[in-house]
């Protein structure tokens, strides 16, 4: 029997990736473990693990080198890859949203924007290009995005909001919703047909659990 | 400047050798299945007009293609596709010919970041279209070309997997979304995302014997007995036809006992802008792209002026030698033949040996550079030659093998 590679995100969504796993009856001794190793296995089940960099999680399966990745939904819009989206995990739950100082409340429609910071340029320039029909320079920067229309970098901003505080604390509103966010399990588009009672089994046991 | 001299662009590559005559060996054993089952090969040029790819209702998204102008400024691309050229020719050159009409190309193909040649920019393709006729049969024949084909390139755990767009259209019709919900619709049922599609049905308020079908979709995927226990009523024209026909076309391919390499797939919704009718995917362990895509296509040929139903497949050459490689499947090329190494005295004996072996079909090559024997039995046995021979001073021959 063939090796079913599973590649998981590495940071807030491992843990309970694994609840998950452990849940369809999958072996995770090996990945709560401590080793040095990069790819565990569940030798009965013969299925095996890996971590990755979530932007990265997309790529595996999509070429095939993971058949089943577990990844928000964040990282599915800004890569874009060519994947069956199979199940939505329910947990991880935030919102991808325009935010900007709250003297632009409601006036979405009437202002014209320039210029847009975000950790997710795919996302925004869909966003503004099919939604709103605009061109607009999108910055990408790496952290802290919230930082820039308080120092004049861009008007607005395309970012993920949990909570809402950070945005609060710093005179910043939601201005639109652009998608609802939460950890996705996605599936190579050739396994899920070379594999295809393995898998379903996979996904039975899991959406059992949701 | 010559900063990129030394580099090929992104996405091509060179193929060297033993991986060349391995290619040319496949397109060999696909040329005579090809030919064998009546489709006679054609060529067509590298380079055409952007207007038959593009244009208002193009087929092909003009940020994939590789545009340059010719010396009257008009826009060229080089082909990003081969069914096109075919449809083109079909209405224009071919138009009074008696259908259907059957043809077969292998040739390279170009564009950015296509899945067809596993990402690669430029990759060969090597397939099969038959125009002019629309029954099942036809269809399923082209089918059964494509798993003949697999088979000949010496892959043997393949599936094709066979969908019909038909029957999505159909439920479309009848449900009377707008072409943006449709839209919607198709990417969620594309990505198997049963909650989007629920989702959608509930916000637009389809009708329910409808939305139940419609949620259906994601999960209509399987073995072929899905095919057997579907039975819906009401669905309209359009669908109920398109799952007749895909019935058929599973019959036709069990009473050959092909059954086993095809699987169903009523969810296979990708590329609606072009496929109308049976639409297939041939997948194998070891690539994680599709090494063939083919279906329907009757829309296409009167985009050229010619009304004429069509149906065809192309098959990735790049992407079956991978799977061949990473399933350890060898393909059988021939080797290296005889290294003739002679005394300067003895070259007229070695040329006429080598010409006496070549007529005999061994491959054959002399020393050329004449640097003594020790060298010339270097070269021979680095190269993978098979046999040394030496015509010595004296005439006298020395055979050897490596």
């Amino acid at each position: 029997m063939r090796y079913i590679t599973f590649a998981l995100s590495k940071g807030r969504l491992t843990e309970l990736s694994i609840k998950l796993l452990e849940g369809a009856g999958i072996d995770c001794t090996e990945l709560k473990g401590k080793s040095r190793k990069l790819i565990l296995t569940d030798e009965k089940n013969k299925i095996r693990f890996f971590l990755a960099k979530p932007g990265d999680v997309p790529v595996y399966v999509e070429y095939g080198a993971a058949d089943i990745g577990i990844v928000g939904k964040d990282t599915l819009l800004e890569e874009g890859r060519d994947l069956y989206e199979v199940l939505d995990l329910g947990f991880a739950k935030c919102k991808m949203c325009v935010a900007g100082p709250k003297e632009l409340q409601g006036k979405m429609d009437s202002i014209s924007i320039n210029r847009v910071a975000t950790k997710y340029p795919e996302i925004a320039r869909r966003y503004f290009r099919h939604k709103r029909r605009e061109s607009v320079e999108i910055i990408k920067l790496n952290g802290s995005i919230e930082l820039a229309p308080l120092v004049g970098l861009s008007e607005v901003i395309v970012d993920l909001v949990e909570t809402g505080r950070t945005l609060k604390e710093n005179g910043l509103e939601i201005l639109d919703t652009i998608s609802d966010i939460s950890a996705r399990m996605v599936v190579n588009r050739v396994s899920m047909k070379m594999e295809n009672q393995r898998i379903t089994n996979i996904i039975d046991s899991i959406r059992k659990q949701l | 400047m010559k900063r990129w001299n030394i580099y090929t662009p992104e996405g091509v590559q060179d193929i060297l050798f033993d991986s060349c005559r391995q290619k040319r060996i496949l397109e060999g054993k696909l040329r005579d299945i090809f030919r064998l089952n009546g489709y006679r090969e054609i060529e067509t040029p590298t380079i055409e007009f952007y207007d038959t790819f593009g244009g208002e209702r193009g087929l092909i998204k003009q940020e994939s293609m590789y545009k340059f102008c010719d010396s009257k400024g008009r826009l060229l691309v080089l082909r990003p596709d081969l069914t096109v050229p075919v449809a083109r020719i079909a209405a224009t050159k071919l138009k009074d010919d008696i259908l259907p009409i059957k043809c077969s190309y292998i040739g390279n193909t170009f564009s950015f970041d296509e899945i067809g040649g596993g990402k690669q920019n430029e990759f060969t393709q090597a397939g099969c279209e038959l125009l002019g006729a629309n029954t099942p049969e036809a269809d399923a024949e082209v089918v059964i070309m494509a798993i003949e084909s697999i088979l000949a390139t010496g892959l043997e755990n393949f599936k094709i997997d066979i969908g019909q767009v038909g029957f999505f259209k159909g439920l479309m019709e009848e449900s009377g979304l707008t072409e943006e919900q449709m839209e919607e619709v198709r990417e969620f049922i594309d990505e198997k995302n049963l909650v989007g599609v629920e989702h959608v049905m509930d916000k637009h308020r389809v009708r329910g014997s409808l939305k139940k079908i419609i949620l259906d979709l994601p999960k209509l995927f399987g073995s072929k007995e899905i095919i057997q226990s579907i039975d819906y009523r009401d669905i309209g024209d359009t669908a109920t036809k398109a799952l007749q026909n895909i019935k058929t076309v599973f019959e036709i391919l069990e009473e050959q006992n092909l059954d086993k390499y095809v699987s169903v797939d009523l969810g296979m919704v990708q590329s609606l802008n072009y496929y109308t009718g049976i639409v297939f995917r041939g997948y194998t362990y070891g690539v994680g792209f599709p090494i063939l895509s083919g279906g329907r296509y009757d829309g296409l040929v009167s985009k050229f002026g010619r009304d004429c139903e069509a149906t065809g497949f192309s098959l990735g050459i790049n992407m079956v030698m991978m799977a061949l490689e990473r399933q350890r499947i060898a393909i059988n090329g021939e080797e290296k033949g005889v290294f003739i190494s002679y005394h300067e005295n003895a070259r007229k004996l070695a040329s006429n040996y080598r010409r006496e072996l070549i007529s005999k079909g061994i491959s054959a090559e002399l020393d050329i550079m004449q640097k003594g024997l020790e060298e010339a039995k270097k070269y021979a046995s680095q190269k993978g030659f098979l046999k040394f021979i030496c015509f010595n001073k004296d005439g006298s021959k020395e055979e050897e093998m490596l």
